[in-house]
């Protein structure tokens, strides 16, 4: 005879599913963002319905026809601006990208010189504090004067905006190389281009990865300033513009989720990226 | 043995913000010989580790060379090597990369088979050869810190520095790492020099501590020699008998260094008033029944009475401290055995010789001789038992308890153990060991007896560990035991005070000596500020503290018994000769002359109209009958059965000169 230890097993009371028990793991953190997100476009559906604001409701990217059209295919391409909103996306992460690169390769470097440099440093911080403080808008005009063409002035426009987290960051990250590790190169006897490769790179990089990671939301913020002043190439900035121009609401609101989604996205990237480089810090 | 390391003539000084610059250290000299250990300890903000980096070549000394192998340190280098206080090791590294990191750069030739064998080997050495390929944030501090050793090992360094390494890691840790580093530095023959602030740490891995005073301008306070042998076992070292002596040495010179320091932050002012010259008095004092009048001074108001009314008592746990307060001046005036001042005057003390000025003799007798109970269950019940013991035992060593050299405890048990034909230094061994704890030491057997006087003779007696085999009384009765002392050239500044200090202590004397105070009077030195006993140890009659008893132990009073007596200085001269704490002056009359101040105590009598007292006692005459021949000392010396080989010298104690002139 066996001793029953569980008197309810008998009865066959299986074990959770795999799928309750996702569920109930999930529950907590996936539900309070669902109802979040859910009752904003409910209510923003209503105001829009009611005529509360003149802006058009979520409702709208399928009830208008050409926006469904372009929140549906976003790979078609028929010519000149006419493009599916991914193309148009690529075209502005690939401006992003030749902008935030410059601004890294830049900002890296010349934060390491002031970082190692004193009076670099104090010569050049002030300058610094207050360039950053300066809004990607207010380059546009410089921008143009300076390069007189629309294409490097918009690339301009998203380097000056994103380098400074950068540098700066970079820099803090070089005076933060604690006491500890240069005496240990001391005593070593460490040459100048091994302490450069093997302790102030791996010791300064979470603070440079910090900088990046800051850089690259502004980097795509300023996406939509500098390509205001670029009629005439596709881009996610020029598409709301032009929208904007032709009255297309609806068309806008698709534009914004498209920078919200793509911004929310390369965030994540570089976090990922920070995790798998400069781990264990 | 060749040295390694030379530091010569060390100043080191910052500059400080407003233009000033601090002096840290002045004049280091230390020479560390190949395959020494060595440990710096000291109070925080010493210098100690600003030495270390001087040595490691990580930071220059202002004036002077610190030389390794005979080449001067200009730059930090892998040849001395450091092991840092919190680690250093670099996080994003693995173990081995750490250690393979400095092994690449020291040794860039090697082979990559060859380095990593090298690496391999030390990781092993420090046992952790399962964590090789762990980051540092995944280990433990004490791992870290192994990973920290390894690493300075790995790159096979001349002299291996270690900056308070084991400071952070809790005891267990510690304990373990001391021992793997004093296997590994027994095994590969390493020089190294260490920071720390434990004083057990030091004991257990040097071969020589450092000690260095506070700051501004450290200097080597003292150079302490560890003679326990090696292999050490950190459990086993604590019975080696050095070891209790070494660790009280070292915690003596700390705690001195924390005294001066205070002392050195209060405002020191002569305060000169009611026509004496200083009425503001440090007086120092041991805890013993014999610091009665000093107790009895204050508490009675006889310091006010005689215009001093600004006395504070300075207890100190030995006579050294004692010592140390009147050469630095941190004491005006103090409670010592009755042979300090002519040990000091002859330079006993190990420094210049510094006369010191006794104008007063507080208290007589109070001494006795214990041995440990054990001994008396073995049937050890007299002196000539002992000898037989000491004959029969012979393979162990025989050590007894003293508390001061220039003390009656260690005159008095030299000279009884050498009328029984037992030699004090040959057949037993004397010890100098602080009063508090002698009682432990006999308790656990690691001395035979003490000579020691009251009340910590009669606790041995109270908690039965300890029995007397002979009193004072039974070898000189009427014995000077404590007097008071100065510095010839304070009594020089201040005449009218050193008047007013005797006449003080006189008047407490007597009041000292009438029975019908006893009570009160135990009742009082069992205060914290005194003694922190309990009333009932410390007694004053001759049969215990039963009250009844008017036949006194201590004589504090009486016809004789206070006056400096140049006899029984000379009778004391002449002993320390005997068994070589100081030559025998040529000058001898000089000195006395000198310390005995007969004329202060006199007057102090005079106006206290208490002339009967100064009266002159006969010759001195011990139990074994042996006369004392004041007239011609070296004869008594060469004369009596045992005694060292000593010589006789000029002292040169200089011309009498008053403090500041």
């Amino acid at each position: 005879m066996t001793i029953s230890t569980n008197p309810t097993s008998s009865r066959g009371d299986r074990p959770p599913s795999a799928l309750s028990l996702w569920w109930k793991q999930t529950r907590k953190t996936l539900l309070p963002p669902l109802f979040g997100i859910g009752g904003f476009l409910l209510f923003w559906q209503l105001s829009a319905t009611l005529g509360l604001t003149k802006l058009a409701g979520p409702l709208s990217l399928f009830t208008e026809e050409r926006t469904r059209e372009l929140l549906f295919y976003p790979f078609f391409d028929r010519g000149g601006l006419d493009k599916g909103l991914f193309l148009h996306a690529m075209s502005s992460l690939s401006r992003v990208a030749l902008g935030y690169t410059l601004a890294a390769v830049v900002g890296i470097a010349a934060g390491i010189a002031v970082g190692l440099n004193k009076g670099l440093d104090r010569a050049l911080d002030p300058l610094f504090q207050f360039l950053r403080m300066v809004a990607p808008l207010a380059w546009v005009p410089i921008a143009l004067v300076l390069f007189q063409n629309n294409q490097p002035a918009a690339i301009f426009v998203i380097f000056v905006t994103s380098i400074w987290p950068i540098l700066i960051n970079t820099a803090e990250g070089v005076r933060q190389i604690p006491q500890d590790y240069r005496n240990v190169a001391l005593v070593l006897q460490m040459s100048n281009r091994n302490f450069f490769t093997k302790v102030l790179i791996p010791s300064a990089l979470p603070y440079i990865f910090t900088g990046l990671r800051i850089s690259i939301g502004l980097a795509w913020l300023a996406i939509i300033a500098a390509e205001i002043v670029m009629p005439g190439t596709p881009g996610i900035g020029f598409f709301i513009w032009d929208a904007y121009q032709n009255s297309y609401v609806s068309d806008i609101i698709l534009g914004v989720i498209w920078i919200g989604a793509i911004g929310l996205i390369l965030d994540r990237l570089m976090v990922w990226l920070q995790n798998r480089i400069a781990a264990g810090q | 043995m060749t040295t390694l390391v030379q530091v010569q003539e060390i100043d080191k000084s910052f500059p400080l913000s407003g233009g000033n610059t601090y002096l840290a250290l002045k004049g280091i000299d230390l020479d560390i010989r190949k395959g020494e250990f060595i440990s710096l300890i000291g109070h925080s903000g010493c210098g100690k580790s600003t030495l270390l980096n001087m040595i490691a070549g990580l930071d220059l000394p202002t004036v002077g060379t610190v030389l390794v192998d005979g080449e001067a340190v200009r730059r930090p280098g892998p040849d001395k090597m450091v092991v840092f206080q919190n680690y250093s090791l670099l996080p994003w590294l693995s173990v081995r990369d750490n250690i393979a990191l400095a092994v690449d750069e020291v040794m860039p030739s090697l082979a990559k088979a060859e380095r990593d064998a090298v690496v391999d080997e030390h990781i092993a050495m420090v046992g952790l050869g399962a964590a090789g390929h762990k980051r540092p944030s995944e280990l433990s501090g004490g791992m870290r810190q192994r990973v920290s050793i390894a690493r300075a090992l790995a790159i096979k360094p001349k002299l291996l520095l270690l900056d308070e390494p084991f400071g952070a890691l809790d005891a267990l840790t510690r304990g373990n790492l001391q021992e793997k580093l004093m296997q590994i530095c027994n095994e590969h023959d390493l020089t190294a020099v260490m920071v720390t602030h434990d004083v057990d740490e030091a004991v257990l891995l040097s071969d020589r501590i450092v000690m260095l005073t506070n700051g501004p301008g450290s200097v080597i306070g003292g150079i302490l020699e560890v003679d326990i042998p090696r292999p050490r076992q950190r459990l086993s070292v604590v019975h080696h008998p050095s070891y209790y002596s070494l660790r009280s040495e070292i915690i003596y010179f700390l705690n001195r260094q924390k005294r001066v320091k205070q002392w050195q932050a209060k405002p020191h002012k002569v305060l000169a008033r009611h026509g004496l010259e200083k009425v503001n008095l440090d007086l120092g004092f041991v805890p013993l029944a014999a610091c009665a009048p000093l107790a009895v001074a204050e508490a009675k108001g006889f310091f006010s009475k005689h215009g001093l009314d600004a006395v504070q008592l300075v207890r100190e746990t030995s006579w050294r401290g004692v010592t140390d307060g009147l050469v630095d001046g941190t004491l005006d005036a103090a409670l010592m055995p009755s042979g300090m001042p002519s040990w000091m005057a002859a330079g006993g003390h190990g420094g210049t010789p510094l006369p010191v000025v006794s104008s007063l003799t507080l208290s007589r007798n109070g001494n006795g001789i214990t041995l440990a109970k054990r001994l008396a269950d073995e049937g050890v019940h007299n002196v000539d038992d002992y000898r037989r013991y000491l004959l029969s035992h012979q393979r162990e060593p025989h050590r007894l308890g003293i508390v001061h050299p220039a003390s009656m405890h260690n005159l008095l048990l030299r000279y009884w153990l050498a009328s029984h034909a037992i030699d004090p230094d040959h057949d037993v061994h004397l010890q100098t060991i602080p009063p508090a704890q002698m009682l432990a030491d006999l308790k656990d057997g690691s001395i035979d007896g003490f000579c020691i006087g009251a009340p910590w003779l009669d606790r041995a007696l109270a908690d039965g560990h300890g029995f007397t085999v002979a009193g004072d009384l039974a070898i000189w009765p009427g014995h000077p035991g404590k007097v008071l002392g100065v510095r010839e050239d304070w009594a020089l500044a201040y005449p009218n005070t050193h008047i007013a200090l005797t006449k003080a202590l006189l008047e407490a004397c007597q009041y000292c000596a009438e029975p019908s105070h006893w009570g009160e009077m135990s009742e009082l030195l069992s205060d914290r500020r005194y003694l922190g006993m309990k009333k009932e140890v410390i007694w004053f009659s001759e049969t215990g503290a039963d009250g009844s008893s008017t036949v006194p132990h201590h004589l504090f009073f009486g016809k004789g018994v206070n006056r400096p007596s140049r006899s029984e200085h000379l009778w004391i001269l002449t002993q320390l000769a005997r068994w070589g704490e100081i030559p025998f002056p040529r000058n001898y009359v000089e000195i006395l002359e000198r310390i005995c101040a007969v004329g202060v105590f006199s007057t102090a009598a005079r106006e206290l109209g208490l002339d009967a007292v100064s009266y002159k006692r006969g010759p001195i005459e011990l139990f074994d009958g042996r006369p004392f021949n004041v007239d011609n000392p070296i004869d008594y010396l060469n004369a009596v059965p045992v005694h060292r080989d000593f010589s006789i010298a000029e002292i040169p104690i200089g011309t009498p000169r008053a403090l500041g002139s």
